[in-house]
């Protein structure tokens, strides 16, 4: 009887030390959210900048299920951030890595037209690509390293990784690092003011965007998305003082899969509205690729 | 010393003309290429440590990063006590003050160039009014707010002038993009700055593009009395910094005061190496500080100047090399010269030793021979160097070549210490008593006899 009192208590004990230990972990789980940072001053759904946060848990999901009003006067402010996450989802790969040629034409007053040629290789669930630089010859072996929120630039002549960020402009062009990395606005912005308009043909819903945090590049945005496809067709991006910084226009759309990919990319300088950038993409693939492409060792090795 | 020793050496001196010159001409070309060498290392190393004072804006800087709510550390801290705790632990500093900087593209019409914005009190300032001279507009104009002090450089490249409009773009402390507008209002000298390009506007203009609370800034310039006392005064902060609680960091010293602890960066680290060392660069390393902590930085201009300084200090090794060759080769013909002389003075000195000379006479009249020749011929190597150092001195050079920064207004320094002309002085009449200290001991040993009967 003894015994099985006994049995009972440490039976008691072990559910016991079982459901404080879940409660503890969840306790732990919350501290160290909040030592990383917790979300942003103003909110942010727990969502970062530009740098690299992970996606919030039902950024997926919630998508599927959102039902979007029909009539573009209608929507509201949240529609509206639902259909920036739309797109967020739709250019990017999630389900799957990409690989594909971009080329790239520059034009700039001071430095006349440049043209080069890269191939990129993305894996959009961890935030991670390489970028490899083609054309010209001289500059072949170049290369972009993006993984665990941290981002280099190899240099094949004199084998040295140099620390970069996303908001570094990409060879001197009005084309930035976070240009190629997937798209996530709608985590690091909120809407401010909505309005209808047209857009050459095609009918738009205009969304006045205000960044959720300090640290992301752009402190404003205006976004121009067509309903019909849910697909952005303009964006003009804002500086904290609100000059125009830059104006970027997508183009063209290919399908593949559930993902629509923006392959004519078209940035104009806001400043020097002479100098823009087109970036095209070309032998989309959305191939399984190895985990050591996102390596530096895999890039030292490739550019040799 | 007896002074017949003296008289004797002189007279000698002068009895072969042709040798004295040949001989004194080498050793006096070695003095004066090492003058040159000395007073040229000597016054491009204060032109660089002067003009990186112009560039850093003080001779110690202590920079403030403070972790935002990411964890990312930002080039800002707002705390009082900092200024301070710093004005208060030196009594040789002339000023202390807040810095704000950035890089910034400036653009006027479609054409842009990337340059440092620095942030200057104009109503506190000393450095830049002393040391900058205006090529056009007046210090008064930048009292007015978003006025720009341009380098003649860049706004000849622009096309720029007095009163022109122009559009710049940076980033905040946090990293949001911004864009303001400055009107130029005076344009600075470039290359009597060292080949500066650097860009100034009001302290407080650049705090409000740079999205800083008034309270906040980004360094502390210390302007000393004297430059040299940077190294001692930065430690003496770090040290009084780290008393009170401060988590500072400084060359290969870390000291932390606060429970959040920096790793310690290495002797050549700079503060951009620094904030490296903190969020870490590896593949491996995402590190982020928890949100409000600061960390300091201090840098002092000899660590700023340390590159070029470098540079220099391969150069003066050059000339010491060179310096050491060129003894080398004087002593070798002095010491030959002397054997020569041996040879043809051996009747004399056997009539000198006859008449009641000592060994140790002759031995002095040969060394006081080869002081006067090689000391004498030193020092009109030092006098002749100086001239021509002055000289070069006016030859302007492109203060915005590979060594622009070791350039005072375009020209070369000269300024060799008088410790450093002793010091040359010294050392080649050393040289000299060594060369000729063997031929003097042999005709010491001269033994009269003998010396009248084989020169009979």
């Amino acid at each position: 009887m003894a015994d099985v009192r006994g049995m009972k208590m440490r039976f008691l004990n072990a559910k016991l030390t079982s459901k404080l230990s879940i409660v503890l972990f969840g306790l732990v789980l919350i501290f160290s959210a909040k030592a990383q940072g917790g979300p942003p001053p103003g909110g942010g759904g727990g969502g970062g900048p530009m740098g690299g946060i992970g996606l919030p848990l039902n950024f997926l999901q919630a998508d599927k299920d959102y039902k979007f009003p029909d009539d573009i006067t209608k929507y509201t402010a949240n529609d509206f951030l639902m259909l920036v996450r739309r797109t967020d989802i739709r250019s990017s790969f999630y389900n799957s890595d990409m690989s594909a040629t971009i080329s790239m034409v520059s034009v700039s007053p001071d430095r006349g037209t440049f043209a080069n040629k890269q191939q990129i290789f993305r894996r959009d669930k961890d935030d991670a690509f390489l970028m490899l630089m083609v054309e010209p010859e001289s500059r072949k072996g170049q290369g972009m390293l993006r993984v665990d929120n941290n981002m280099w630039r190899y240099d094949p002549t004199s084998r040295k990784f140099t620390h970069t960020t996303l908001k570094d402009t990409y060879e001197n062009s009005t084309v930035t690092n976070n240009d190629f990395r997937r798209w996530q606005r709608s985590i690091d912005y909120s809407v401010e003011k909505l309005s209808t308009g047209t857009l050459g043909n095609y009918k738009v819903v205009i969304g006045e965007l205000k960044a959720n945090n300090d640290e992301v590049p752009f402190p404003y945005l205006k976004m121009y998305i067509e309903t019909d496809r849910k697909i952005v067709l303009k964006i003009e991006e804002y500086s904290l003082s609100m000059k125009l910084l830059r104006t970027a226009y997508y183009t063209q759309y290919v399908q593949i899969g559930d993902s629509f990919v923006p392959t004519v990319q078209i940035f104009q300088d806001g400043l020097i509205p002479e100098k823009r950038s087109q970036v095209t993409y070309t032998d989309i693939s959305t191939k399984p690729l190895p985990d050591y492409y996102f390596t530096k060792e895999y890039l030292e090795r490739v550019s040799q | 010393m007896r002074l017949i020793h003296l008289k004797l050496a002189a007279r000698n001196v002068r009895r072969q003309p042709h040798r004295t010159i040949a001989l004194g001409g080498a050793v006096a070309f070695s003095a004066l290429v090492m003058t040159l060498i000395l007073g040229f290392v000597n016054g491009m190393d204060l032109a660089i440590q002067d003009n990186v004072t112009l560039y850093s804006g003080g001779h110690v800087l202590i920079s403030g990063y403070t972790a935002s709510w990411s964890g990312r550390l930002q080039n800002r801290f707002a705390d009082d006590n900092v200024a301070k705790t710093v004005g208060s632990t030196n009594s040789d500093i002339r000023t202390v003050s807040p810095i704000a900087q950035s890089r910034a593209t400036v653009v006027f019409g479609t054409r842009e160039i990337q340059l440092t914005l620095r942030g200057v009190d104009w109503a506190k300032d000393q450095l830049y009014h002393d040391s900058l001279i205006l090529a056009k507009g007046y210090w008064k104009g930048l009292e007015n707010s978003r006025t720009m002090l341009m380098s003649a450089q860049t706004a000849d490249r622009f096309g720029l002038s007095v009163g022109d409009q122009v559009v710049v773009r940076l980033n905040t402390a946090s990293g949001q993009q911004n864009v303001t507008d400055y009107k130029v209002a005076a344009i600075y000298d470039d290359g009597a700055a060292g080949g500066m390009n650097m860009a100034f506007v009001a302290f407080g203009d650049l705090t409000a593009d740079l999205n800083m609370k008034s309270n906040e800034q980004q360094q502390i310039a210390v302007f000393l009395k004297n430059s040299t006392d940077a190294e001692k005064a930065a430690q003496t902060i770090t040290g009084e910094l780290s008393s009170k609680g401060f988590t500072v960091s400084r060359g290969s010293a870390s000291n932390t005061g606060s429970s959040n602890a920096a790793p310690s960066p290495d002797s050549s680290t700079n503060a951009d190496s620094f904030v490296s060392s903190i969020t870490g660069t590896g593949q491996d390393a995402s590190r982020h500080l928890l949100p409000g902590t600061t960390l300091y930085y201090v840098s002092t201009i000899q660590e700023l100047a340390g590159e070029i300084g470098s540079a220099l200090g391969s150069i003066r090794w050059i000339g010491y090399a060179v310096f050491i060759l060129m003894l080398i080769v004087s002593a070798t013909g002095i010491s030959n010269s002397y054997r020569m002389v041996l040879l043809e003075r051996t009747k004399e000195i056997g009539m000198l030793r006859c008449i009641g000379y000592k060994k140790k006479d002759v031995f002095s009249s040969f060394i006081w021979e080869g002081i006067l020749l090689a000391g004498g011929a030193a020092l009109v190597g030092v006098v002749l160097a100086l001239p021509i150092g002055f000289g070069i001195g006016f030859i302007p050079f492109n203060p915005h070549g590979d060594f622009g920064a070791a350039l005072v207004q375009g020209h070369l320094r000269f300024a060799p210490t008088l410790s450093q002309l002793l010091l040359i002085l010294v050392f080649v009449t050393i040289v000299a008593i060594a060369a000729v200290f063997l031929p003097a001991r042999k005709a010491a040993e001269v033994v009269p006899v003998e010396a009248l009967r084989k020169t009979a």
